[in-house]
């Protein structure tokens, strides 16, 4: 045995992040206004730029390789994840940036922790070994419970922290079990060792090797949402400051996809016959659950929560079957959920800040005519969940339902299409609301509690509207200009797509 | 093949069987004299209900926490050790970056306050 | 000795864990049961590295340590905070956010 050589030039996206993190909580330490305001978040960003760089050279340079002796896959596939993990944190910053979550839970501990959350997260997606999944996952996740509870000051958010970490560590924990037993089958904790026992020595059949094959789906599904695992997604998503929503929502599922997509199309490819019905039959559930949920919420944040449930059953169609034509569509498909759910959260952050309604649908009132700069990209960012052509989400539900009726799972395709006409009911009226005025639709009554009081940070006014925060706005309307020029152009993202799925070697 | 789900079948039942028969035998075989203090959520003995007057003792938590936190992390020095002599300077280095992390958390958690004793 | 009664140990610790987490109300009682089946997977990990005669599992389940004591110290972080605001600590009472 001798010590492993590491190419820290491929190692260095993850570097990056992780010394960002350690680097902001050392500057933490400094009290004075301009370290907290400007360099804590500069440096979170410059680190993530860092990081977004070379994994843009090491991508170029187009090799597909393993380092630490194999532990880490550097392809494209963990490549183009990591790259959709970073502009989501950049984005999650951006709305961080003014609200006051992060001044209450101290700017330090706030930043370090979504770096060390999307540090999990590139180590997730390149995982290449039951080991380096596992660390990937927990450091994700534990990050992302005390963001939750990062509102010190509101019970409910302490609360959305506390219920997250349990639900988050029962799916850890059955995670845990189903690897160990995955383990226990074929003998190995690598990818490339348990495809390769799995055939040879180890029964497709295996039952222990099925067995935690279930476990882990379970543990898997937990995070990524995927009915009937879901329940916490609204409570979550509504008690954590919305900032920090919006990073989860989005972030999460991307690395929650991309490990699925590398665990199950790679390293137990061999076994689709057995675990392709099982996830099809969850496929179908969180559709019509997660679609069905959203229907009658009140609250943005809810209603964006199982929205969010619904989008895991149609992008879970792309892993059911296991071609590379689904990993394709499922890359896609999360580029532009990250595009269309940040300019929705982005909105939301913008209302919540100066509305009395809070999150509620209402605070949606005739933004229309209020700020039109707020009012457009929500409706880009609703017509793109709802699948309308020329958005984005057009080519991406068209990608999903091409690979499952490619793939010969014509039933996904049907589950896609439904969910896509009941979601019309919940994405149109946001739409509607704000169009509208209030005498010609019917609003949901609010819930029996109080709206949260929400104190504007220092310096706004309602009337400032759109112009106080600027880099909301901004982020809002940028998603949706990207949202609509995949719509219309969206070659060179196929093109990317494509390269992602050329990382997985198992297919045809 | 169906046989082969018995091994499966036996371990889901046992596993079902003796943790329920462990979750109820208390409750079948043990004496049950409820009281208000058996009743409240905290079984340890804390009381559940904070009045104005109640000295919440934090530093011990914050002690505890920390204690753990640092206690279990030398676990990943056993690996180091077992290996010393294969990994040679590797080793050296990675113990090195190891124990300098572990002290930027111990300064980050000494300036913050978390260990005085309030 | 054959592994088997090890694995089925660790089946059995996971299922009073799981158990517990779904039955007991203090989030206190739900953090340990969440440390058993933690540990349940640690031991199967250990059982199954004996088995195959490989040191992997073994690592792994060193790994788990480390992780399982974060997440508890995290739990612990939020219970206390919860405390501070004198919100009820039982995990039925927490139902501001339900629906």
């Amino acid at each position: 045995m001798k010590a492993p050589t590491i190419d820290y030039l491929a190692f260095a996206p993850i570097l990056a992040t992780l010394g960002g993190s350690l680097l902001v909580i050392a500057f933490a330490l400094a009290r004075a206004s301009f370290v907290q305001r400007v360099v804590l978040p500069g440096l979170a960003l410059v680190s993530i730029a860092v990081a977004a760089a070379f994994a843009v050279i090491t991508w170029e340079t187009g090799d597909q390789t393993t380092i630490i002796e194999g532990a880490l896959a550097v392809d494209a596939l963990a490549l183009g994840f990591s790259l959709l993990v970073y502009a989501a944190g950049i984005g999650a910053i951006a709305l961080s940036l003014r609200s006051e979550i992060a001044r209450d839970a101290g700017r330090g501990e706030y930043y370090a922790l979504l770096l060390a959350s999307i540090t999990g997260m590139t180590i997730l997606v390149a995982a290449e070994n039951l080991v380096t999944l596992f660390v990937g996952f927990e450091l994700l996740s534990i990050p992302l419970y005390v963001m939750c509870a990062a509102a010190v000051r509101d019970e409910r958010s302490l609360e959305s922290g506390l219920k997250y970490l349990i639900v988050g560590s029962v799916g850890s924990a059955t995670l845990l079990y189903g690897l160990a037993m995955i383990y226990g089958a074929t003998g190995s904790t690598d990818f490339a060792g348990i495809s390769a026992a799995i055939g040879t020595g180890v029964d497709a059949t295996d039952p222990l090797l099925l067995s935690g094959i279930a476990l882990a789906i379970t543990g898997l599904a937990f995070k990524a949402s995927v009915a009937p695992f879901h329940q916490w997604t609204p409570d979550v998503y509504e008690g954590a400051p919305t900032p920090v929503t919006a990073f989860m929502a989005v972030a999460t599922k991307i690395a929650a996809f991309g490990v699925i997509l590398r665990l199950f199309d790679d390293a137990l490819l061999s076994t689709q016959l057995q675990w392709g019905p099982a996830l099809a039959a969850l496929c179908w559930v969180t559709i019509i659950v997660g679609n069905v949920g959203a229907i009658g919420q009140s609250s943005l944040k809810r209603m964006l929560a199982w929205s969010g449930v619904a989008q895991a059953g149609y992008l879970l169609a792309g892993i059911v079957v296991g071609t590379r034509l689904g990993a394709e569509a499922v890359f896609f498909y999360l580029a532009v959920y990250l595009l269309m759910n940040i300019a929705a959260f982005a909105v939301v952050i913008a209302r919540e800040r100066v509305s009395e309604h809070g999150d509620g649908l209402r605070s949606l009132e005739r933004l229309g005519e209020a700020s039109p700069w707020l009012a457009w990209p929500m409706t880009i960012a609703m017509l793109g969940l709802a699948g309308f052509p020329l958005t984005a989400g057009f080519f991406g539900k068209f990608q999903l339902i091409n690979a499952t009726v490619s793939g010969s799972y014509e039933s996904l395709a049907i589950a896609i299409v439904i969910g896509s006409m009941i979601s019309l009911a919940y994405y149109l009226r946001v739409i509607a609301v704000m169009w509208m005025s209030p005498r010609e639709i019917e609003i949901p009554a609010a819930p029996g509690r109080a709206s949260r009081k929400v104190r504007p940070a220092e310096g706004w006014s309602p009337e400032a509207g759109a112009a106080a925060q600027p880099e909301v706005t901004a982020v809002a309307v940028l998603c949706a200009v990207l949202v609509l020029a995949i719509g219309i152009f969206p070659d060179p993202l196929f093109d990317v797509a494509r390269d992602v799925g050329s990382s997985l070697a198992g297919f045809l | 093949m169906l046989q082969a789900y018995l091994p499966v079948l036996v371990f889901v039942a046992l596993g079902v069987a003796i943790a329920s028969l462990f979750a109820s035998v208390n409750r079948l075989l043990g004496p049950r004299r409820p009281n208000k203090v058996k009743q409240e959520p905290y079984e340890c003995g804390l009381p559940s209900d904070v009045t104005k007057s109640f000295r919440f003792g934090l530093s011990f938590y914050m002690i505890a926490m920390l204690f753990i936190l640092f206690d279990i992390e030398v676990v990943f020095l056993y690996p180091v050790a077992v290996q010393l002599e294969a990994f040679g300077v590797f080793a050296l280095v990675e113990t090195a970056v190891f124990v300098a992390l572990l002290m930027l958390g111990f300064v980050f958690v000494w300036r913050r306050g978390a260990l005085e004793w309030k | 000795m054959s592994i088997t009664w090890f694995v089925v140990l660790s089946a059995v610790l996971f299922a009073i864990g799981l158990f517990g987490v779904m039955t007991r109300r203090s989030p206190l009682v739900i953090l340990l049961c969440l440390e058993l089946m933690l540990n349940a997977g640690n031991l199967a990990l250990i059982a199954f590295a004996r088995g195959h005669g490989n040191a992997d599992g073994q690592v792994f389940a060193l790994i788990v340590m480390v992780v399982a004591a974060c997440e508890v110290v995290v739990g612990l972080g939020l219970i206390v905070a919860m405390y501070r605001r004198r919100m009820p600590i039982d995990a039925d009472a927490a139902s501001e956010l339900r629906g």
